[in-house]
């Protein structure tokens, strides 16, 4: 019988691995809903030996595996679960506090010199019918997430606030997979109409001025540097079954925020452009006291504010510059929801 | 208010802070990290210890 998309299940590791290489347990997996059909397909990147000599020919007589991608992307509308662990598994360094049903995860960048490159590393698990005669079933072992970008906008939908993941595997796969994933969480959904936020001083939504908002994080891992002198096989010991990488480090993080708003006499954007003016930028998301989110740019000025147009009105098209505050950094975030065990 | 135990990133001595953003994120940024109270592992010393002793 053909599958339909919308059977597809995955789950993946809320609490990290405890390496790249050892998946999680099925205790510290949970179940969630996307909303993007594509699948973290792994790719088998193979090499032939079409341009050896010694074959008499130009075509091809072998086909060597040579090594295994995996990556993916998780749609999703924003809830504070997965925020928490976006912010967690995505900025890498996390503190735990709270307890049932209000669980609060402090989170930072990791701070190189003294947490190492390695962000936590988590198993991630496609399953369409699983069971006897599954469609698919397949576990990506030792996956770190690449970037995290969430949208906020303006309408009455859940798609106003929507956060997209993307992640990279060690190229690992367990299939099937062992796995039986548990019910799907019930997530608690932060809705853009519980948007606070304040830039550079300015409650933009006091002034009922914000349209949108985009603010993200990209780790820039460094894909190749996974695959060191003995970083492993698909196999292990194997060496016909393809290279896996055996660690997955940040490169050159970057974090970014943009926003636009209605812009009228009195509005600020220019001058602060013009002044380089720093600040903070705080955006609250809010479901309950137990489910919220609060992410803080500890020092933003504008690199750049566009006077146009949206819907008629006139606004102010504008992209931050994040800094590195010496005192708090470039970004942390403060995810609180009633899951426990993220990332830990 | 809710505290954690941290740890700097030189090994040295634990300390309880609160849980607030305020207080971990300098601590964070610096390189500490957190860690299980250690009266746990105080405790669990006691209890080998007096195992030790009975048997």
């Amino acid at each position: 019988m053909p599958a339909n998309i919308r059977e597809l299940l995955i789950g993946f590791g809320k609490g990290k691995q405890t390496d790249i290489a050892t998946a999680n347990l099925v205790a510290a997996i949970w179940q969630l809903k996307k909303l993007n059909a594509a699948l973290a397909n792994p790719k088998l990147n193979t090499e032939n030996d079409a341009e050896e000599l010694g074959k008499g020919h130009e075509f091809a007589t072998e086909v060597i595996k040579t090594s295994w991608d995996v990556n993916g992307t998780i749609e999703k509308y924003l809830s504070s679960d997965i925020a928490a662990w976006a912010m967690a598994f995505g900025l890498g360094k996390v503190v735990k506090s709270g307890t049932s049903p209000n669980f609060t995860y402090t989170c930072t960048p990791l701070n190189p010199t003294s947490d190492g490159i390695e962000l936590p590393y988590f198993s991630f698990i496609e399953q369409i019918r699983p069971g006897g005669a599954p469609v698919l079933d397949r576990m990506a072992v030792g996956c770190a997430v690449e970037s995290w970008m969430i949208s906020v906008g303006s309408g009455p939908g859940r798609a106003n606030s929507k956060i997209n993941i993307e992640f990279v595997g060690s190229g690992k796969l367990t299939e099937p997979s062992g796995i039986t994933l548990p019910a799907a969480t019930v997530e608690k959904l932060l809705l853009s109409a519980s948007l606070s936020l304040t830039i550079n001083g300015v409650d933009y939504v006091t002034s009922k001025n914000i349209v949108s908002l985009e603010f993200g994080w990209k780790n820039n891992l460094r894909l190749d540097a996974g695959f060191f002198p003995g970083s492993g096989f698909q196999s292990a010991g194997d060496a016909t079954s393809g290279a896996i990488r055996g660690r997955l480090e940040c490169g050159n993080r970057q974090a970014s925020l943009k926003f636009t708003a209605r812009f009228s006499s009195g509005s600020t954007e220019l001058a602060s452009l013009k002044n380089q003016t720093t600040g903070t930028a705080v955006i609250t998301l809010q479901y309950d006291t137990n489910n919220k989110l609060t992410v803080t740019f500890q020092k933003v000025s504008f690199s750049a504010a566009e006077v146009g147009e949206t819907d008629g009105l006139v606004t102010v098209a504008v992209e931050c510059q994040p800094q590195y505050d010496n005192t708090n950094g470039v970004i942390s975030a403060v995810a609180q929801c009633n899951t426990d065990g993220i990332a830990q | 208010m809710e505290k954690v135990w941290m740890t700097p990133p030189d090994d040295g001595e634990p300390q309880e802070v609160e849980a607030t953003p305020d207080v971990l994120v300098p601590l964070l940024v610096q390189g500490w990290r957190q860690i299980e109270p250690p009266e746990e592992e105080e405790e669990q010393e006691e209890v080998d210890d007096d195992a030790r002793e009975h048997s």
